[in-house]
């Protein structure tokens, strides 16, 4: 692709886009579209390249937005590593997992655990790649070809065709040149496909095979119910926790799983909406995010004892 | 055909015929496989083809090869991963939204032309200009995603409106 490097072209491109960014800002005033009436008028070429913006806005416009978000905005990780051979490994465990550091580099046995707001990345000796979440508890034996998930969350991404089969409490997950998170919660189990294909076996009913996409969720009664997610969304394996319009009690009881101590909030704050991209590893700001956007105050008594409140109407 | 181009072609000839293998292979390392490296490698050649005026002075062949190679392969690369993004996206669609088959390709070839016009762009700058042509955000809105001030997304959309701008049409 091209672009004009004289000055005269820079000038002329410089000035279209201020004004394109004040009409965007919706704070235009009268008198500024009056002042862009006169700009367009004065130059042919003001006129010319005001056409070809506007060629450019109704480009934008007719994309479907959900669609051309996933493709425009991918991650860039994705974008970068490509470049550096598609290297299978490199992609699924992003640049923050210092994996062969904390532990040692074969592990046959074991039992890893995190504490809360910790997340960490262990590399099995079959070449598989663990990943376990804040609060999450694991039992690794590779000789059985087993792990147990006793609590919390973990990513597993398994490269050779010798698969691992996952126990979750309400059944097993058979994992082999494949990639799925799981969670496991007091009162259900969550299972989603990050890539490839696996093979669920529910302790109650029907073994079922899950795609890339596929969310399957168990719940201790028997139930279950099965949906899509996004896999290219950002989450905790990237850090991050991306929401939209969740209801604020949901959030917060997701951010309290990050945070030590104890995280209250008032009852009528529970419907509120939150949407954005946060990062784990400091809750604290967080919350300081959700007092700018949301009519909220954070009442701290310790550390670890904080309150969220409805902010009073001051003046 | 007049005395220069000849003598283009002539060192065209050569420049493929010596170093056309190498450069292939040098692809293949990268691409993992011989087909896409064979591809590459004709669209290196296809672009210095059309740049003759360089040939007669050409020094160093070689580089100047992996210079117009790698641009190539980054290209390939971008185009590659928006169309697995695209796939994937039209994947989790429900039925109902998705486009119908023919306006399938036409979109993908809408999103590359677009992918390309942005490229560049800081990823913050992308960001915020998608979130507003796309999703319709106004500024508060991405300055608090985006845990900047509102006066910044300004000068983001300006700058990535002058970026597109500045393409030659």
């Amino acid at each position: 692709m091209i672009r004009a490097s004289n000055p005269e072209a820079r000038q002329l491109a410089r000035t279209a886009a201020s004004w394109l960014a004040l009409l965007d800002s919706g704070r235009a005033s009268a008198e500024d579209l009056q002042r862009l009436e006169h700009w367009r008028a004065a130059d042919p070429r003001h006129e010319q390249i005001w056409q070809r913006a506007e060629g450019l806005r109704q480009r934008l416009r007719t994309v479907p937005p959900t669609l051309a978000m996933a493709c425009l905005d991918r991650p860039a990780t994705s974008r970068r590593t490509l470049l550096k051979r598609g290297l299978a490994l490199a992609l699924l465990v992003p640049g923050g997992w210092l994996l062969s550091q904390q532990l040692p580099l074969a592990v046959w046995r074991a039992d890893l655990r995190t504490a809360v707001g910790e997340r960490r990345g262990v590399r099995l000796a079959d070449g598989s790649v663990l990943q376990l979440n804040t609060a999450t508890a694991v039992d690794l034996d590779l000789e059985q070809h087993r792990l147990t998930l006793v609590e919390g969350e973990i990513a597993l991404s398994v490269s050779r065709a010798q698969p691992l089969t996952v126990d979750f409490g309400l059944g097993q997950v058979t994992v082999g040149q494949a990639q799925v998170c799981l969670r496991r919660d007091a009162d259900r189990c969550r299972i989603c496909v990050l890539q490839g294909t696996v093979q669920v076996r529910p302790a109650q009913g029907m073994a079922l095979a899950l795609q890339y996409g596929d969310q399957l969720t168990l719940y201790t009664d028997g139930s279950g119910a099965m949906g899509r997610f996004d896999p290219r969304a950002p989450d905790w394996r990237d850090g991050m926790l991306s929401v939209d319009n969740q209801p604020l009690g949901q959030f917060l009881r997701e951010i309290s799983r990050y945070r030590p101590g104890v995280l209250h909030w008032e009852p009528g704050l529970e419907s509120l909406r939150v949407t954005g991209t946060f990062q784990l590893d400091d809750t604290d700001r967080i919350l300081a995010l959700l007092t700018a956007s949301l009519p909220v105050t954070v009442q701290s008594r310790t550390r670890y004892w904080t309150t969220l409140v409805a902010r009073k109407q001051s003046a | 055909m007049s005395e220069a181009v000849a003598l283009s072609e002539q060192t065209l000839h050569g420049l493929y015929r010596d170093h056309r293998s190498w450069l292939e292979s040098w692809l293949q390392r990268r691409l993992g496989n011989r087909w896409d490296a064979a591809d590459l490698s004709q669209d290196t050649f296809l672009r210095v083809l059309a740049s003759p005026q360089v040939l007669e002075e050409l020094r160093e062949p070689r580089a100047y090869l992996l210079t117009v190679g790698k641009r190539l392969l980054v290209n390939f690369h971008k185009r590659r991963s928006l169309e697995r993004a695209y796939l994937d996206a039209l994947a989790a669609m429900p039925e109902a939204l998705a486009p119908s088959p023919e306006q399938r390709w036409l979109l993908l070839e809408t999103l590359q032309a677009l992918d390309e016009l942005l490229d560049g762009l800081a990823p913050q700058v992308r960001r915020a200009f998608l979130w507003s042509q796309l999703e319709g955000l106004g500024y508060a809105d991405i300055a608090g995603r985006l845990q900047v001030s509102e006066r910044t997304v300004k000068r983001y959309m300006a700058q990535a409106y002058e970026h597109c701008l500045l393409v030659e049409s």
